[in-house]
């Protein structure tokens, strides 16, 4: 047994490939067209052969709620490990993304916290050397 | 930077903005009560939310109208009102441009999936091993991995596809027994 894929929800799954390609710059893996939705995900240039991230549609009511609540609460929906974190703050940051605060020394990580316009709050984390 | 009041404020006029109803507050208001200027509102709100107010404002308002072509028996005009539209014509030619059938068509397609009286189909709110499901068995997904976990997952869809569009798993299940 392995674990492969995780998915985010996103509001709009245009918006987050967009967001999720030409913004973070993650690649496209899947897009299959099922019924009113897509099967979306997208995989890191440095890691193609490590998880998969579905772009998930939150359509569902109980999905809104968990991630507008999530969101409201300043809680992260989840993390992506970054070498440089300072580099890229910089650089998401110039391309308009919007933080919610300079990258914090949080113990044995680095931490930035971005919103991805899907409706989540995301964390990027730099391990620390020790 | 998203400061916490900045983020509070925003999560709040969102809510407003999924107000539907014609009465809901104008963008200018939301705004306001936002303790921003509109300028400045709809700039922080799209640069946290991906898109503007206004746009935000009418995928809720189609939302809800889709919800309503499925459950009530509201007539399309009904709907058009309901959900804050002033003009049937402007509303039934953006529902068709975003929706991809117009108002009436939607309603007769997503009623003939439904299978418990009152319950929405699963397929207007899927999760994502939902549409992993229903994929097509001849998917390049499944290909792919042919053989392993991924086959598993291909007959699941195969079968489901062979179990007719059982789009609800408790209708599903009542079939099936």
């Amino acid at each position: 047994m392995r674990i492969k894929l995780t998915s985010v929800l996103v509001d709009d799954q245009d918006k987050a490939l967009k967001f999720y390609t030409d913004v973070l710059g993650f690649v496209k893996k899947h897009d299959v067209p099922v019924g009113e939705y897509r099967w979306i995900t997208v995989v890191s240039p440095e890691g193609p052969d490590d998880l998969e991230l579905a772009l998930e549609p939150n359509a569902n009511p109980a999905a809104k709620t968990y991630q507008e609540a999530l969101f409201k609460q300043r809680i992260p929906l989840t993390a992506f490990e970054v070498s440089d974190l300072d580099a890229e703050f910089e650089r998401l940051r110039a391309r308009g993304v919007v933080f919610t605060g300079e990258p914090t020394k949080a113990g044995p990580v680095k931490i930035a916290v971005l919103s991805d316009t899907c409706g989540n709050l995301i964390q990027l984390y730099q391990p620390l050397e020790t | 930077m998203l400061t916490r009041t900045g983020l509070t404020r925003l999560c709040r006029a969102r809510d407003q903005l999924r107000e539907t109803l014609v009465s809901a507050l104008s963008i200018e208001e939301v705004a306001r009560e936002a303790s921003m200027s509109p300028y400045h509102f709809i700039r922080r709100f799209d640069e946290l939310f991906g898109e503007t107010p206004h746009q935000y404002r009418t995928r809720a308002r189609l939302e809800r109208a889709k919800h309503l072509l499925a459950l009530s028996d509201y007539s399309v005009t009904n709907v058009c009102m309901e959900v804050g539209f002033t003009s049937l014509g402007s509303f039934s030619r953006l529902f068709t441009q975003r929706v991809g059938a117009p108002p009436s068509a939607y309603r007769k397609h997503i009623r003939s999936q439904v299978q418990i009286p009152a319950a929405l189909p699963q397929v207007l709110f899927p999760g994502c091993l939902n549409l992993m499901a229903r994929l097509p068995a001849d998917c390049a997904i499944f290909k792919k991995h042919r053989g392993g976990r991924s086959a598993t997952l291909a007959e699941v869809s195969t079968s489901v596809a062979a179990a007719g569009p059982a789009e609800s798993d408790p209708a599903g299940e009542k079939e099936s027994s």
